[in-house]
């Protein structure tokens, strides 16, 4: 039951709805958490257990870390300086061994559920090249849906308990509802514990005005979703699959098709999900702001999937650049080899752990590391040109916000883009590598115009709708990007133009969307991760 | 707290770090900016920066840096 589904948008989400404005408000956390777990085993049966389990274990180990700093508080009541700072150094490393052991079990399952049997491949492929009578034996493995969202989910939790971010939460309805709130249990977003709970567990009533805007958005997402990505789907496809087939010009257009396939789809869905929590007036993230309009990766990525992007950032990278050994090496290389070099040095150190885990979480294949380390050299190279840049910059009197440079900027960083997601949806990374090479061999450029593109399963008025779907996207982007409407966004319009808007949106997607014979439904994307 | 200000004109000299309120939200400092503001805050006044302190709400104004340095001495 994906979310772009008839089965969720008109029996499932009224059905919770109903249930939740019916519930007294102090029990609808758990007409939302029952909500969650059918939900959950909607799709994947009894490994809700997986979730419950990460549930209890998550909030037993809040309770252990908070239970360990009272306990050093009270310890050091009365004491010297010197016996307090001794205590402290004592429970410190108990609460550090206790959140080790929080992270490793919910880790080890995540590991073992999704990576074990790409261990046991690639481990094999080196025991025949030993030629070793022995081989491992792969396993029939089921992996629950969302374990790589709400594992993120509770690993920020435990750690933001640690840091003191937050109090460890004594009730076990508080982050059952934090793990397993249904619109989020398959994409994210990714949401941290502080950002959601507490309007969740609110309870408030489902308001005229939260329902309107929620609709508002989960009509916009099924457009993005259903007339433009679903539609690219065929196309993309087509190539892909038989990518042998294909040289040039085809090729980037299967590149270009699937990067924008991906954005419609994943924040189409985003934005069924964002408008599903809006209608029980809860706000979560947001996880996309306007990507294409980047100057550069860095800036790509901090639009793009920003929930993921955010964790990592929190969890990961500053954790990583303020350990006692990057500190050290920070200190040695800033005193012996210069400002420039330490920062680079920091900079790579902390992010390579970043991008190896972000390519390793959407999936157990190497085409998905190559993806990670594909990003860790363009942002570290980005890094490591920066002064030559604005040294350039300078010399050549060049203004930064001039178009002249902008655009150059941004087309840059579609090319980046393109090329990550040409490996990144390849079947592999041979056939990624593949299809690479062959885009200088035969580019044949005549094949945009002589009707080639119209053998890939979609015909001129598909092509049409894509292209038109696409710049009411874009326009919408620009107006989001200038912030033109204001806070008060679509609301600011006047009542008939905004009625023709909702209606204009609900027969667009009636008469234009991707459904019904001559197309498939499509999965959504990232529910695979 | 003079030194604060010397580190961050030394950091970036265009910018007017006394009136910006929301350095890490606006991007006027980013991450690999950050790491090096930390390094250079740590041994200028003797603290220690950890994991927990890597939020915006430390780093958004020389005022949030100010109160974060002082809270740190303190510990």
């Amino acid at each position: 039951m994906g979310y772009h589904t008839s089965l969720y948008l008109f029996v499932f989400l009224p059905i919770a709805l109903l249930a939740y404005q019916f519930t007294p408000k102090k029990m609808r956390w758990l007409t939302l958490v029952l909500s969650g777990y059918v939900f959950f085993w909607m799709i994947s049966g009894k490994l809700v257990i997986y979730l419950i389990g990460t549930t209890i274990w998550t909030h037993y180990i809040g309770i252990w870390l908070a239970n360990l700093k009272m306990q050093c508080k009270i310890h050091t009541i009365g004491k010297e300086k010197q016996e307090i700072e001794i205590t402290q150094k004592q429970y410190r490393k108990k609460e550090r061994l206790v959140l080790a052991s929080g992270i490793l079990l919910i880790l080890s399952v995540l590991a073992y559920l999704k990576y074990y049997n790409f261990f046991v491949r690639n481990v094999n492929v080196l025991l025949d090249t030993a030629d070793s009578p022995i081989l491992l034996q792969a396993k029939t493995l089921l992996l629950p849906i969302g374990i790589s969202f709400y594992t993120l989910q509770a690993i920020g939790y435990m750690a933001d308990v640690y840091w003191e971010k937050i109090s460890a939460q004594q009730h076990l309805g508080k982050i059952a509802l934090f793990l397993g709130f249904f619109p989020q249990i398959m994409e994210g977003p990714i949401s941290m514990y502080s950002q959601v709970t507490e309007s969740l567990w609110e309870g408030q009533g489902i308001t005229g005005e939260n329902l309107s805007q929620g609709t508002v958005r989960v009509l916009w997402g099924l457009f993005k979703k259903m007339i433009i990505a679903d539609r690219l789907y065929v196309f993309v496809s087509a190539i892909f699959n038989y990518y042998e087939n294909y040289s040039g010009v085809i090729i980037i257009a299967a590149a270009v098709g699937y990067t924008v396939q991906l954005y419609m789809e994943f924040s189409g869905c985003m934005d069924i999900i964002i408008g599903s929590g809006k209608m029980f007036g809860v706000t979560l993230p947001e996880n996309f702001r306007q990507p294409f309009v980047s100057r550069n990766a860095a800036e790509f990525w901090r639009r793009w999937h920003i929930t993921l992007g955010t964790w990592f950032k929190t969890y990961i990278f500053y954790p990583v650049s303020v350990s006692k050994i990057v500190k050290k090496w920070n200190r040695f290389g800033r005193k012996k080899l210069g400002k420039y070099v330490a920062k680079v040095g920091v900079s790579a150190i902390a992010l390579f752990p970043v991008w190896l885990c972000n390519g390793l979480w959407h999936g157990p294949r190497w085409s998905y590391i190559f993806y990670g380390m594909y990003y860790f050299v363009i942002l570290l190279g980005g890094i490591m040109l920066e002064p030559v840049k604005d040294k350039w910059i300078k010399i050549c009197h060049i203004n930064e916000e001039a178009l002249y440079y902008k655009i150059p900027q941004i087309l840059k960083t579609w090319v980046i883009i393109f090329i990550g997601e040409l490996f990144f949806r390849a079947n592999g990374l041979r056939a990624g590598w593949q299809m690479f090479k062959s885009i200088f061999q035969s580019f044949e450029f005549q094949k945009l115009w002589d009707g080639t593109f119209l053998t890939f399963g979609l015909d001129k008025a598909d092509l049409i709708v894509i292209f038109a779907g696409c710049i009411v996207v874009a326009i919408v982007g620009m107006i989001k990007e200038r912030n033109l409407l204001g806070e008060l966004g679509i609301k600011r319009l006047w009542l008939p133009i905004r009625w023709a808007i909702y209606y204009g949106l609900i027969l667009t997607i009636v008469i234009f969307g991707a459904y019904g014979n001559g197309y498939q439904q499509v999965d959504m994307i990232y529910a695979g991760f | 707290m003079d030194s604060l200000m010397n580190i961050l004109t030394e950091l970036d000299s265009s910018v007017a770090w006394e009136k910006e309120e929301a350095l890490i939200d606006d991007r006027i400092l980013d991450s690999f900016g950050v790491i090096s503001l930390v390094a250079e805050l740590e041994d200028s006044f003797s603290i220690e920066i950890e994991a927990a302190e890597m939020i915006p709400e430390n780093f958004n104004s020389v005022e949030a840096m100010r109160k974060m340095i002082v809270k740190l001495q303190e510990k």
